[in-house]
């Protein structure tokens, strides 16, 4: 049987907030997603797409403006959004350090996403439903011997799936301090033109070290986005490029924040170089770091 | 009358009982259409933007179970509370209007590599969890970037019963990971 869903072009309208002003478009659409859970589901399925198109930049300006000022207001997307970003670091490839500005991208957001948003599951037992399952206790009373005898069996069950979870934890705690040091800090403030040159930020990538966090303190205020590109002292490369919008912070400061991966790095002095994409912006800024490999 | 954000609620539990019991006889089936009505009415309020679904389903709530209370009689509790919901996000979207919109809708914090060297290990941990099938699909599925993903997505999609049903499917393995993360995340955090 084939099924009569709507296209995926309306739902996606739909959840860009496009149809709230269509009195007729929009209730037929809300009413069908709700009562129809495979809809439904379909719907989960493009807000994904929505997500990775954001994370891809492949939205046009119309679409990345409803994506900030509606489709990502509920802190539940955040949380997706986030998540995402998180999946795709995970796939992301070592040979991609040498990548082009399209490929880097998601970077971009690793930092853009990771916001203090709370992390919900499908089924969050909180707000009414904790207040009230007390209530509903109260009210309904335990006098239901079946649901009672239900509630026994979920739990031997809950206990045996606990143990294995115990087991489970026992292991990855094992296994965490070997992590730890999977990521370095680097923190830039000063560019070429103000910094010491015998002074300059000092990393040591040790093997277990996977991924740089970079932060790159901005002079002046800019709404960017900026091209950043890593290359040598010397000006071999780029090694690794991005266009990265920045942090703005509620007094005007601007930060461009990412990560990257360190493979391929040598001990050498490296340059993140900081350009405006704008036309008359100038050739940009060097923020220089040395960089020694321990063995 | 509804309560406003951050007000203390005035729920009884008498009220919501009647509430429970309008939804079922029966106790479980009562709880569980109850989940059912929070799920699907959430899920609304995220769909339409909202910032608060939680919020916006107590004040559901409060008014159906105020309805329910002054004996007023409805056969569908889902679809009432859905009518109810309908009318509490109208007055939302008039209130958000009078509020301006936030620039920067993902303000990040400092990213703490710690937490995210945490999560990327939940994720391993997770990802080794899905049945094999699954963990083949969602590798491929995100293993490429640009348009080298185009193709490994066609080929994916011609055994998976097409895109839609692709989609769908890498939509429930992201989901079942993402939970799974969550739990991870708090069992070591812990």
């Amino acid at each position: 049987m084939k099924s009569n869903l709507p296209d995926r072009s309306l739902i996606r309208e739909y959840l860009l907030g496009r149809l709230d002003n269509e009195k007729d478009p929009e209730e037929r659409l809300s009413h069908d997603i709700f009562s129809n859970d495979e809809l439904s589901e379909m719907v989960e399925s493009i807000e994904e797409e929505i997500i990775e198109d954001f994370l891809d930049g492949t939205l046009d300006s119309a679409d990345k403006n409803a994506v900030s000022t509606y489709f990502l207001r509920p802190p539940e997307r955040k949380e997706k959004l986030r998540f995402a970003t998180l999946l795709r670091n995970h796939f992301e490839e070592p040979h991609q350090l040498i990548g082009t500005i399209s490929d880097t991208r998601p970077s971009v957001y690793t930092n853009v996403v990771r916001e203090s948003s709370e992390c919900r599951a499908p089924i969050a037992w909180r707000t009414h439903f904790k207040t009230y399952g007390q209530l509903a206790a109260v009210v309904l009373g335990i006098g239901s011997l079946l649901y009672i005898s239900a509630l026994q069996k979920k739990t031997t069950g809950l206990e045996s799936q606990l143990a294995q979870e115990r087991v489970h934890s026992a292991s990855l705690v094992k296994e965490a301090p070997i992590l730890t040091s999977a990521l370095i800090p680097l923190t830039l403030v000063a560019d070429r033109s103000r910094g010491d040159d015998s002074q300059i930020p000092h990393i040591e990538i040790k093997p277990s070290t996977r991924r740089i966090i970079v932060d790159i303190a901005l002079q002046g205020h800019s709404p960017g986005p900026f091209n950043v590109h890593l290359e040598t002292k010397a000006g071999n490369g780029p090694i690794w490029s991005a266009r990265l919008l920045p942090l703005v912070s509620s007094s005007g400061d601007s930060r461009l924040v990412f990560d990257l991966p360190v493979q391929g790095m040598e001990s050498d002095v490296y340059s993140f170089l900081v350009s405006s994409p704008l036309p008359g912006s100038g050739s940009g800024k060097h923020y220089d770091f040395r960089v020694d490999l321990a063995h | 009358m509804a309560p406003q954000r951050g007000e203390k609620r005035t729920l009884t539990p008498e009220a919501f009982g009647k509430f429970l019991r309008w939804l079922s006889e029966d106790d479980e089936l009562a709880v569980r259409e109850y989940q059912r009505i929070r799920t699907k009415l959430i899920r609304f309020f995220i769909h339409k933007g909202c910032t608060d679904a939680d919020y916006l389903f107590d004040k559901t709530v409060d008014i159906v179970v105020a309805k329910v209370e002054s004996c007023e009689q409805y056969q569908n509790p889902l679809a009432y509370s859905y009518g109810v919901a309908r009318n509490v996000w109208h007055e939302d979207t008039r209130e958000r209007k009078s509020v301006p919109l936030e620039v920067d809708v993902a303000s990040p914090e400092h990213p703490d590599p710690k937490a995210y060297e945490l999560e990327l290990q939940c994720l391993d941990h997770c990802l080794a969890r899905l049945s094999p099938g699954d963990r083949d699909v969602v590798t491929r599925y995100h293993g490429q970037r640009g348009r080298d993903k185009n193709p490994v997505r066609r080929g994916l999609a011609d055994g998976a019963g097409g895109m839609n049903a692709l989609r769908i499917r890498v939509c429930r393995i992201r989901k079942e990971l993402r939970v799974c993360v969550v739990e991870c995340r708090k069992r070591l955090s812990n």
